[in-house]
């Protein structure tokens, strides 16, 4: 095939084939976890088996023959894991993530118009001994006597059975549901599919046995469905769960209560859907490129723009003593409208934060080789969700703060038992929601704690006695605390790179508590999207700006028989004290912090906004109003300025400036005197 | 092989640039100031959606400053996937500039502009001084920070 036929499927061939290898890389990590707590599983294996067989197909198709080659030999290795009941010989679990690299590797040539090399001659060996699999352990089956119905026996092969029985030796209870479908049950919504979708929360689903019966009552479509599970979940969890009667479920095997149960899975797998068979219907899903979700985003930011002309443009009509009432009515329809269009547009966009999560076991997996210690990964997104564009950012803030955590945080095991911790050390990675509009990711660890007094050391100052003074100095650019450079994290430890993502780029905050020995928890908290935010418009030194409602304590008025001016060392000092509930508050002038002209309005309000938990008020000379505004962010290079963050339009065709009161706070703290 | 060029004057001077790296021109009416920017940035504007830097190419070329008349234009150059706006004092004129007519700012110049010229051309008896874009709106520290 040449290239110019290529070239035209390339762009989709690679768009599906990355996310059949991201699939196939997270299948790898769920295998090897539930190789090493003893309970191999099918379920990945097969999953494993359809992402690459999808591979070779596209791959196929594209003519690249040493992907085929690859993923070929994969195929074959599986199907005989398959047989063995989900057991792979030690070490597979490595080399078929190598195998996966090197198709990606192979993808990436691809992509950028390289000659695709040849697959390596010892990869294909390694993955050709693959196939010479040992029969699984046998099992103790003369005590097993499975407890199933003989016509579902006949149905299951050998490996099933095998399965069955080893799921119940690792403390697991085999049951069988039973599952009749009737045209009531369909017309509440259930299923075969969705039973099977449900089942498969709560259980590994081994096996889907048709039984035909006589038409009864029961079944009237005269089928029943037996579905083989294993589950720690008691026969009420399950029944409630699928949606079935208790007395549907039978108990197929359960573990000998001298057996005790090990411990569950250490790396939590997301769940995943039972696959297997053709006849699960697939959702319907459509694969859109973001770049239209953008476009179709910016269309409605336009329409929010032109909304605002039109209410301006209503209430000069209704100065003028025009009777509005029906524009009126008209105006607030399609500010609801609109409201609910933009939902409707941000939840196209949104991804779950699961997602973000997916490529983290990889990174804990290499950091584990590279490092050898000894850590356990826990990853939990719950139902969290959040835009794809904050998910791309924020994934490489993500990486530095596991890699820290791993490289520096955690100790070695020798150390770790000398402290008298576990010699696993413990990462967790988790995303919340956070109130409205906002998603924390938090990364937590129980490794050493961050040193304060040696960070002080090494950068020169004093000892920050807060964490957030200590953070304040870990986020400063090029600091090292190291004092060799390490393979994976260099020499910085790169939370410059972390507090500019977080902070500048998603408008987020960054918080983290250490405790010397036992371990260090950072939260980033970010917008849940981007663009449009609800905000104060206010008036200071003549220039409008606009100030995110989210960041705003309160808005006070300034009385000015309570202000008081410390003693100033700079001649422009810009910063009075006001007190407030018994609270000394800092005053700062936003027009002098901004160098604008000032005005000194007769009745100033003020700003506060919180910096690390401390009240900072802004004085300004008046608020203007509340509303909904599509933020631009200001990328060029030449507006990266401190304490501006993006720009709107107001209705006026031009742009307001979006200003961040407490990364100026940062500035007018900091330099005694301002620029102007 | 001869390009066009847009011609603009700033303070008494006359520059070039190219045709294919300006994306619009537009009369002024104000920029959004922005405070702690280089002094360089006049502020903001909105073009096609976007919002872009203002380049106040008199204060970038050192020329006294003087009331904007209705003469002055915004120049919406474009490099790649940033977009500049270049305040000028007019921009009337485009005129086909053949390689063979640029030539090398003499050093002394060279020196003093920072490389902000590229070249000078001669156009009808007239000079003309092609500027380097990427210098002139070059990332600038603020104070040299």
């Amino acid at each position: 095939m040449s290239r110019v036929d290529l070239r035209e499927f390339l762009d989709a061939y690679l768009d599906e084939v990355d996310e059949h290898l991201a699939n196939a890389n997270t299948q790898l990590l769920a295998l090897d976890a539930a190789l090493r707590a003893g309970e191999p599983t099918l379920r990945a294996v097969r999953e494993l088996f359809r992402a690459l067989h999808t591979i070779k197909g596209l791959s196929a198709m594209v003519g690249v023959d040493p992907i085929v080659a690859i993923a070929h030999r994969m195929e074959a290795s599986l199907r005989a894991a398959d047989r063995a009941g989900g057991q792979l010989p030690e070490g597979a679990i490595d080399v078929m993530l190598q195998a996966v690299a090197a198709i990606e590797q192979r993808v990436r040539a691809l992509a950028s118009g390289h000659p695709v090399p040849a697959p390596p001659g010892p990869l294909l060996a390694a993955l050709d001994t693959l196939d010479e699999v040992r029969t699984p352990a046998p099992v103790a089956r003369t005590t097993s006597g499975l407890a199933l119905d003989p016509a579902v026996n006949a149905k299951i092969a050998a490996f099933e059975r095998d399965a069955l029985e080893r799921g119940i030796a690792s403390g697991r209870r085999a049951l069988c549901v039973r599952f009749a479908p009737s045209p009531e049950r369909a017309a509440a919504g259930t299923n075969i599919n969705t039973v099977r979708e449900r089942l498969g929360v709560v259980s590994e689903i081994v096996k889907v046995v048709p039984v035909s019966a006589p038409r009864s009552a029961e079944a009237p479509a005269a089928l029943t469905f037996a579905l083989l599970v294993l589950t720690r979940a008691s026969d009420e969890d399950v029944a409630r769960e699928v949606g079935v009667d208790v007395g549907s479920i039978d108990v197929v095997g359960e573990p000998g209560t001298s057996a005790p149960a090990p411990e569950p899975a250490v790396v939590p797998v997301p769940e995943l859907h039972d696959e297997e068979r053709d006849d699960v219907q697939r959702r319907g899903v459509v694969r859109v490129d973001v770049a239209r979700l953008d476009e179709a985003l910016e269309r409605l930011a336009q329409l929010v723009i032109s909304r605002g002309v039109l209410a301006r443009e209503i209430a000069v009509l209704a100065s003028r003593g025009t009777d509005v009432r029906g524009l009126q009515i008209v105006l607030r329809e399609q500010s609801r409208q609109l409201r609910d269009m933009r939902a409707a547009v941000l939840q196209l966009r949104m991804v779950p934060a699961s997602e973000v999560l997916e490529r983290v076991p990889l990174v804990v997996r290499g950091l584990r080789k590279a490092t050898g210690k000894a850590v356990r990964l826990e990853v939990d997104a719950g139902r969290t969700e959040l835009d794809k564009a904050v998910a791309e950012r924020l994934f490489p803030a993500l990486v530095h703060l596991v890699r820290n955590a791993v490289d520096h945080a955690i100790e070695a095991p020798d150390e770790r038992r000398r402290a008298g911790k576990p010699e696993e050390g413990l990462l967790r990675v988790t995303f919340e929601t956070r109130g409205t509009g906002q998603v924390a990711l938090v990364v937590q660890d129980d490794g050493r704690g961050i040193d304060a007094a040696r960070v002080a050391a090494r950068a020169g100052v004093e000892v920050p006695t807060t964490d957030a003074a200590l953070l304040q100095l870990l986020c400063r650019p090029g600091l090292s605390t190291r004092d060799q450079v390490s393979t994976t994290s260099g020499r910085g430890i790169g939370m410059d790179v972390v507090r500019r993502i977080v902070v500048e780029e998603l408008g987020g905050d960054l918080s983290m508590t250490t405790t010397p020995g036992r371990g260090t928890t950072i939260v980033a908290r970010v917008p849940l999207t981007l663009s449009i935010v609800d905000v104060l418009t206010f008036e200071c030194g003549s220039q409008r700006f606009v100030v995110p409602m989210a960041s705003i304590d309160e808005i006070i008025e300034i009385d000015p028989t309570q202000v008081s001016a410390p003693p100033r060392t700079g001649a422009g000092s810009t910063i009075a004290l006001i007190q407030r509930r018994g609270e000394a508050v800092p005053l700062v002038r936003l027009d002098r912090t901004l160098g604008l002209a000032s005005a000194d309005p007769e009745r100033p309000k003020a700003l506060v906004v919180r910096r690390d938990g401390d009240a900072i008020a802004f004085a300004i000379d008046r608020t203007l109003g509340q509303q909904e505004v599509v933020v631009r962010p200001l990328e060029d290079p030449l507006l990266r300025v401190p304490g501006v963050t993006g720009a709107t339009d107001l209705g006026d065709g031009r742009p307001t400036l979006v200003v961040d009161l407490v990364a100026l706070s940062r500035i007018s703290g900091e330099t005694s005197e301002v620029r102007t | 092989m001869s390009a066009l060029h847009v011609l603009f004057r700033v303070g008494d001077a006359e520059y070039a640039i190219a045709a294919d790296e300006v994306l619009q021109m537009e009369s002024y009416e104000g920029a959004t100031p922005v405070p702690n920017a280089a002094a360089h940035v006049a502020g903001i504007v909105q073009v096609r959606g976007r919002v872009v830097p203002v380049v106040d190419l008199r204060v970038r070329f050192g020329a006294p400053m003087r009331e904007r008349t209705i003469d002055t234009r915004v120049v919406v150059a474009q490099r790649g996937e940033r977009a500049v706006a270049l305040l000028v004092d007019s921009a009337r004129e485009v005129a086909r500039l053949a390689p063979e007519q640029l030539k090398p700012p003499p050093p002394m110049v060279a020196a003093q502009s920072a490389g902000l010229v590229r070249a000078i051309a001669q156009i009808a008896g007239r000079m003309v001084m092609l500027i380097d874009l990427d210098r002139v709106v070059g990332e600038e520290r603020l104070d040299g920070e």
